[in-house]
């Protein structure tokens, strides 16, 4: 039995962004929200855990007014309880780390996991940062994951060799795309979730940052974009161009 | 001012050295065993210890950073440099902003760009912070003529983690980084199968095959390391010819150093037209044997 805490992020749905073609600022007014994507990795993997040697999963995201959405579709794809920490501002591994690691350090834990960088901003610190916060080893990048008396092995991808790494719990573990396939949970399930336990929290933030944005925007793209529908045409076009480039 | 340069790889290490060698002083810290000494770093530290990993490696970069009196930790972006650059930032209580592609200090805050919202933007940045991981491939890296001091360290504390196996992966067979053209297969070839007539083309033009994520990842129809992406390698060939590929944002950024994209895809709505210099609307079954003949003739 393990009691497993998985922490998952919810983000502004990138693939459908669109960009302001005179500021080259992204446009997010309206933009749906996701779950992110190694998060839903992450909660699947919890999931497998609790079903395998059986236990219970808590799901956290500190997030704003829409993560209910986020936390309903954690626990039905299996999550036994949700923890919403209200309150999400920015993007800033500083203040996310503290929130997490704060309401984590009062809970009862054996393992913690996390998808090792978000969609959104690649930043990749938050786990390091949470598990350094708890004293408890940071076991990274796992593609595969097993418990073993009381400890945890994982298989890291590396570049020319994968590592098998063993830790003791409790531990904190981050997850890569290649560790599972996340469930699509089926209706009923999705109708059960609203039935389980869920807690939203208000978070204050008293965590100092100095950093600025000066600017976020879209690189100039500088294409020639010359579509051709008629693919005769296009063909003829483009084998001319490339032949100039191939030796 | 003085930077503490690390990272477990050698290409990696040298990069930075070269990217930064006007802008910091630097010594390096690495645990490669390749010979680093030329590429302008004051001194060279090897790490060497029987069970080195994130954790142990994390607490004597903080001590050396202590001791040496240096203003900023410079890491190589990886699955190692961003888990130390995490764990560093909590033992020294410093901010950290990882995956830059640029640095560069004025009056004590530092500038830094990189990507945001999955590579779709570039973000900059202002602040104190004192660790960054940065990007690799930013850079050839430059030798100089003036040789490091070479010194070892060794790291007597183990790890909390185990190494209790090691799986040797595949010889990596390609190398996308460095290849003059790239015809890439998105998840609009439907089928394995289909890699065929990709492979075809990328024989015509001398080139080589990469693939989406899906592609690479997902469905496992090419090896991860032909996988084109932000999450993948960043490439950037004279031509780049995407098959099948939407241009999800993720795969965007990792091609858009190419200096020509070509696109052919059936979706004419497909956000990869807008990121091509030159693309067909149409089945790429039916296209690219066409493109094929021409180029034969």
């Amino acid at each position: 039995m393990y009691n497993i805490i998985v922490c998952f992020k919810q983000i502004l749905d990138i693939d459908q962004m669109k960009v302001d073609e005179s500021t080259q600022e992204p446009i997010l007014k309206n933009l749906p929200y996701r779950l992110e994507d190694l998060s839903k990795n992450a909660i699947e993997e919890a999931v497998r855990i609790k079903e395998k040697y059986g236990g219970k999963v808590i799901g956290i995201t500190y997030g704003g007014d829409q993560a209910t959405l986020a936390m309903k579709e954690a626990l039905a794809m299996g999550v036994d309880e949700g923890i919403i920490l209200k309150g999400y501002k920015e993007n800033n591994p500083e203040i996310t780390s503290d929130v997490l690691a704060k309401k984590i350090s009062g809970m009862q834990y054996d393992i913690i996991i996390m998808g090792n960088q978000s969609a959104d901003s690649y930043t990749g610190l938050v786990p390091g940062k949470v598990a350094r916060k708890l004293s408890i080893p940071l076991v990274g990048n796992a593609i595969k994951l097993e418990m073993a008396d009381r400890r945890v092995r994982i298989t890291r991808t590396g570049e020319e060799k994968n590592l098998v790494l063993e830790s003791n719990l409790p531990a904190l573990v981050t997850v890569e795309q290649e560790i599972n396939e996340p469930r699509l949970p089926p209706l009923i399930q999705i109708m059960a979730a609203g039935r389980k336990p869920m807690k939203i929290e208000e978070i204050q933030v008293n965590v100092k940052s100095t950093k600025k944005v000066i600017w976020n925007r879209a690189p100039k793209s500088e294409r020639k974009r010359i579509v051709f529908e008629d693919v005769d045409k296009g063909v003829a076009e483009i084998s001319k161009v490339l032949k100039g480039e191939v030796k | 001012m003085k930077a503490m340069v690390f990272s477990e790889k050698a290409d990696l290490s040298s990069q930075m050295l070269t990217l930064f060698r006007n802008t910091f002083e630097m010594d390096l810290y690495t645990t490669s065993n390749e010979n680093l000494l030329n590429f302008g770093a004051k001194n060279v530290f090897k790490l060497t210890g029987n069970n080195l990993y994130v954790d142990n490696i994390s607490e004597k970069l903080a001590e050396m950073y202590k001791n040496n009196g240096y203003d900023i930790i410079i890491i190589g972006s990886s699955a190692m440099g961003r888990e130390i650059s995490s764990l560093l930032s909590e033992i020294l209580h410093l901010e950290a902003i990882t995956e830059v592609m640029k640095i560069e200090p004025k009056d004590g805050i530092i500038a830094t760009e990189r990507f945001f919202y999955g590579g779709k933007t570039v973000i900059r940045e202002e602040s104190e912070a004192k660790i960054f991981t940065v990007l690799p491939g930013l850079v050839d890296p430059q030798p100089v003529n003036s040789s490091s001091t070479e010194n070892n360290i060794s790291i007597d504390k183990d790890s909390a983690i185990k190494v209790v196996d090691q799986i040797e992966k595949p010889k990596s067979s390609v190398n996308l980084e460095k290849a003059d053209i790239i015809v890439s297969a998105g998840r609009g070839i439907g089928k394995k199968e289909g890699l065929a007539v990709i492979q075809q083309l990328a024989d015509v033009l001398h080139g080589e095959v990469g693939g989406s994520r899906p592609v690479c990842l997902d469905y496992h129809w090419l090896s991860e390391e032909r996988q084109v992406g932000l999450s993948g390698k960043r490439v950037k060939p004279k031509v780049y010819v995407a098959c099948g590929i939407s241009g999800q944002v993720q795969h965007i950024a990792g091609m858009r150093g190419s200096r020509m994209v070509i696109a052919i895809n059936k979706d004419k709505n497909a956000p990869i037209f807008n990121e091509c210099d030159y693309g067909i609307v149409g089945d790429l079954y039916a296209v690219i044997p066409k493109l094929i003949e021409a180029m034969k003739k």
